[in-house]
């Protein structure tokens, strides 16, 4: 069986929720994180014991992963070690007012090898906007004191945001040194304060955002390498990377979902959910879903035409035992031929404009895997 | 029967003047309708004639009435009362020798007086002017009567008061039919004649046909010619209507009854067509036979294509009985697999698209009716069609002509301008203006193409209601006429096009390419929609691309959830047709379809 890579680790709690947010996360209450830390070293027990592990990253996502107190993240890094062991790339989400040069350098001490650092803007009046407790000072301060910790350095930025200036945002990112950056445009999520509050996003600026913000990244030496994420040659997510080229990933903690490969016949992967907060401390387990090679199929595609590089129809057909290079293109024959897909030697991709409608692009091929 | 004692003759009115009421009320006095088969509108048959108020078939009638100790016999022809049905109006009447022309004594002279009392004059009948619904509180027969001399020169003092309602003026109304419609002539021992005014089909006799003995006689046994189609039958029963009917020895002439001789085709015995003896035929066949000739056409397609072969059937039932209803296969991008079919008018349109839907149980959609054109080619040829498809390249076209119609409109005086400005817009030409009292009569030449859509809407919403209108065919006229073409993404969609006046184009590419540019959902790409005549474009709208489409974020735990958004926002796209590139969804086509400018 071939080998997990990646390990995702999701800590629900938040000191506050953001009202774009539509993430599983909880306010933290007594009792609550001991018990999800109890549970979640259990569950990671069971993991070693259920796949073969080979990891080459982990992620801390939340939630506020940084919102954990000094102990309960030192118990949970050792427990974890101790466990499924550790890995090259060890991403923790921060959030920047959970920051400080002591704290820094304690996680850079417990093996982090990365920050991803949730600023999502340098300017006050649209974190205020947001509803980010934290300032654009902070901010930089976070930034700074990450990097001086050793520690590899992403930021979220969000755009499109109403009286958002996008030039002099991204100037600001630029002057943080960083190595990677995430720019999602905003988007008024159902069921989100944003959306009961009506808020909306002007097309002009979502256009902007989409494109321009590639043009200017770029000048600074950010390049994009996948619809919303950015890197300096190198610097890519490598965690992120698993996700989008469709590999196999475990999954711990409440509401987090795992890709695990499977054996069984008629299925070429499995796709599993664990129960949201109060069910999974209780033990409780998630969904299971086969994954079909077809399914398999349209999940890489899915997934892997957000990177700029695409993907390889060849070689997915060959780990799918599908004809995708003979099915494929007449599925895509109008995007292909309105210069919204290309495919060349077999490596199919996503033009910018392509990315721009990518959902209505990827439609057939859901439809397919599920017809 | 003795010609001597026989009346033929028809009742004729504008709408709602009255007509059915007061044949019940001749009806009833006559004693063939009893009180316990008496309802409303006794000759109109069809569900949808008593419905509408409309006759659509024509029904003869025998009565008899009794002066002294003489015995009249009447035949009542019953005839359609609307210009779609113009040729079946004049071959009834030319089974006649006289017509009770109704007024409504509230209502006055309307345009379909005018167009009926004309018709009757053209087959030499006598006119039994009745002034009728005087029991109306608003009734001024006095006016009415100097309107019948004004407009149609018929002596005022000639109009008989009546009321179908009430019942008064009935009896010397039938008094002055014995005294004033002459009796039929024809030599009953000339060889037989007979005019086909009307038919129908029965599924055991097959299709039984309403005659008028010219002269001669008719009995079963005989073998009879048709004349104009030229196919001979012998005759198994010949009958009256009493008023249902009923069997007799023989008819001769100057009777009016039914014959029926095993015909199973309709168009072996059309409307118009003469009945003779095969072995001892008549010289001269009655003149003016015209084979039913479709005026306007629209598709008829089922709104569930599982249906196809059951719309087939059921047109092929109605064709048994209309002769007039062709049809024949179509496809159609956007609708599927339906048929072409032709009719006498917009209301033998609707009815036959009513009696499909309520006696065949039939889900439909009527593409927009068009008028048939007339092409003269640069080779010489005529082309004679009504599909903008069929339009060869402009360069091959000498000449394009259009049906126009004659227009009669009477409307009262205060609305003639709005009037003679919307005719105007319609491409009217104006032949006649005369003042009735305080209305005013309108006489145009109008293309038909202008008219027989919405124009009488137009007309009733202008005049509050008050104008009345008729029209008649009176033959192609050239017109300056284009093909306007509409190109989506620059591919040509041939089921879009459309004949359009010049001055007209323009704002009518404008119109559909607006529309379609509102009806189509966002695409992958921004589409032009052209409207085009030749190669020149006229109009151009845009079908904007989707708006960002795209995921924001999508890392490992999202993939499940948001592929089902997917599938979800993907179920409403259904019924979608492809051109090129472009998808465009069923409802954008009837948008333009349905809708003609």
């Amino acid at each position: 069986m071939t080998p997990i890579s990646h390990l995702y680790l999701h800590v629900p709690f938040c000191p506050t929720i953001c009202p774009y947010c539509d993430f599983h996360v909880v306010r933290r209450q007594a009792g609550w994180v001991e018990a999800y830390l109890k549970r979640l070293l259990e569950e990671a027990g069971q993991l070693a014991g259920l796949w073969p592990l080979e990891l080459e990253t982990i992620y801390l996502g939340g939630g506020t992963p940084s919102f954990l107190r000094d102990r309960e993240l030192a118990a949970l890094v050792e427990g974890l070690r101790a466990a499924v062991g550790w890995a090259g790339e060890v991403t923790l989400e921060v959030n920047p007012g959970t920051v400080s040069r002591a704290r820094a350098e304690l996680w850079r001490e417990l093996g982090f090898t990365r920050a991803s650092l949730g600023i999502q803007s340098l300017d006050d009046q649209v974190l205020r906007f947001l509803g980010r407790t934290h300032s654009s000072r902070a901010a930089r301060e976070a930034a700074s004191y990450l990097r001086q910790a050793g520690l590899r350095l992403s930021a979220d930025l969000i755009t499109a945001v109403p009286s958002q200036r996008l030039e002099r945002e991204v100037a600001s990112y630029l002057e943080l040194d960083l190595e990677h950056l995430s720019a999602y445009s905003l988007t008024v999520e159902e069921g989100t304060e944003f959306a009961r509050r009506g808020v909306e996003v002007a097309e002009e600026d979502e256009r902007e955002a989409f494109y321009r913000t590639e043009e200017l990244l770029a000048e600074g030496g950010l390049l994009r390498y996948e619809i919303s994420n950015y890197a300096r040659p190198g610097a890519e997510s490598r965690h992120n990377l698993g996700y989008w080229t469709n590999a196999f990933y475990a999954a711990l903690g409440p509401s987090a979902a795992g890709h695990y490969p499977s054996e069984r016949p008629g299925e070429l992967a499995q796709r599993r959910t664990a129960a949201t907060l109060e069910g999974w401390l209780r033990g409780e387990g998630g969904e299971v879903l086969p994954v079909s090679p077809a399914q398999y199929a349209s999940d890489a595609a899915f997934m892997g035409l957000r990177l700029e590089r695409g993907i390889d129809l060849r070689a997915l057909g060959g780990r799918t035992g599908l004809d995708l290079l003979g099915s494929w293109p007449q599925l895509l024959r109008r995007p292909l031929e309105g210069g919204l897909l290309e495919l060349q030697g077999g490596q199919l991709r996503a033009t910018r404009d392509g990315w721009w409608v990518l959902n209505q692009l990827v439609t057939p091929l859901v439809e397919w895997s599920a017809g | 029967m003795n010609p001597p004692d026989i009346r033929n003759f028809s009742i004729v009115a504008h709408v709602d003047h009255g007509k059915s009421t007061l044949a019940d009320r001749i009806l009833e006095l006559l004693g063939a309708m009893g009180e316990r088969d008496r309802r409303d509108q006794a000759l109109d048959t069809l569900e949808l004639e008593r419905e509408r108020g409309i006759t659509i078939k024509s029904t003869p009638v025998r009565l008899v009435y009794h002066r002294g100790d003489r015995a009249y016999v009447f035949n009542l022809i019953d005839t359609p009362g609307h210009v779609d049905f113009h040729y079946e109006v004049s071959r009834s009447l030319a089974a006649c020798e006289g017509v009770l022309l109704l007024i409504d004594a509230s209502q006055g002279v309307e345009a379909q007086t005018i167009v009926n009392a004309y018709l009757a004059l053209e087959h030499d009948l006598t006119i039994v002017p009745v002034i009728n619904k005087i029991d109306l509180p608003a009734a001024d027969p006095a006016a009415a009567a100097q309107q019948l001399e004004e407009v149609l020169g018929i002596p005022a003092e000639e109009a008989l008061l009546a009321s179908g309602k009430t019942g008064a003026g009935v009896p010397e109304l039938l008094e002055a039919i014995v005294d004033r419609i002459p009796p039929p002539g024809g030599d009953p021992s000339a060889p037989a004649k007979a005019l086909i005014f009307d038919s129908f089909y029965d599924s055991y006799q097959g299709v039984v046909l309403l005659v008028r003995l010219l002269e001669g006689s008719l009995s079963p046994g005989d073998r009879i010619l048709l004349m104009a189609s030229g196919k001979d039958f012998e005759l198994t029963r010949v009958g009256v209507f009493d008023p249902k009917p009923v069997p007799a020895s023989g008819l001769q002439a100057g009777e009016v009854g039914w014959i029926a001789a095993g015909i199973r085709d309709i168009h072996d015995a059309q409307v118009g067509d003469t009945v003779t003896l095969l072995t001892r035929p008549t010289q001269q066949p009655f003149p003016g036979f015209e084979p039913a000739q479709p005026v306007v056409f629209s598709g008829l397609y089922p709104t569930d294509s599982e249906d196809y072969r059951r719309l087939r059937e059921a047109l092929e039932r109605l064709k048994l009985n209309d002769a007039a209803l062709v049809f024949e296969p179509e496809t159609s991008l956007a609708l599927g697999f339906g048929f072409r079919c032709g009719f006498l008018g917009l209301l033998h349109a609707e009815v036959v698209q009513e009696r499909l839907e309520r006696e065949f149980d039939l889900d439909l959609i009527a593409t927009a009716p068009v008028v048939v054109y007339r092409l003269l080619l640069s080779d010489g040829r005529e082309l004679y069609t009504q599909n903008p498809a069929d339009f060869p390249s402009r360069d091959r076209i000498d000449l394009i002509e259009e049906p126009y119609i004659r227009l009669q409109v009477i409307l009262p005086g205060e609305y003639v301008g709005p009037v003679m400005q919307l005719l105007q817009e319609r491409r009217g030409q104006i032949r006649n203006l005369q003042y009735l009292g305080r209305r005013v009569e309108l006489s145009y030449e109008v293309p038909f193409a202008e008219i027989f859509y919405d124009f009488h809407d137009r007309l009733k919403s202008l005049t509050r209601g008050y104008a009345s209108m008729d029209y008649t065919q009176i033959g192609y006229r050239p017109g300056d006429l284009a093909k306007v073409d509409i190109l989506v993404n620059g591919e040509l969609v041939d089921a879009l096009a459309v004949i359009a006046h010049q001055d007209k184009a323009y704002a009518l590419g404008r119109k559909i390419v607006d529309k379609m540019a509102e009806v189509i959902p966002r695409q992958l790409f921004a589409v032009p929609i052209q409207a085009a005549i030749g190669g020149k474009i006229l109009a151009r709208a845009t079908v904007k691309p989707y708006r960002k489409d795209v995921l924001a974020k999508c890392y490992g735990g999202d993939v499940t959830r948001k592929k089902k958004l997917l599938e979800k926002q993907k179920k409403g796209k259904a019924r979608m047709k492809s051109i090129g590139t472009v998808e465009i969804p069923q409802e954008a086509f009837l948008a333009v379809l349905s809708q003609p400018d």
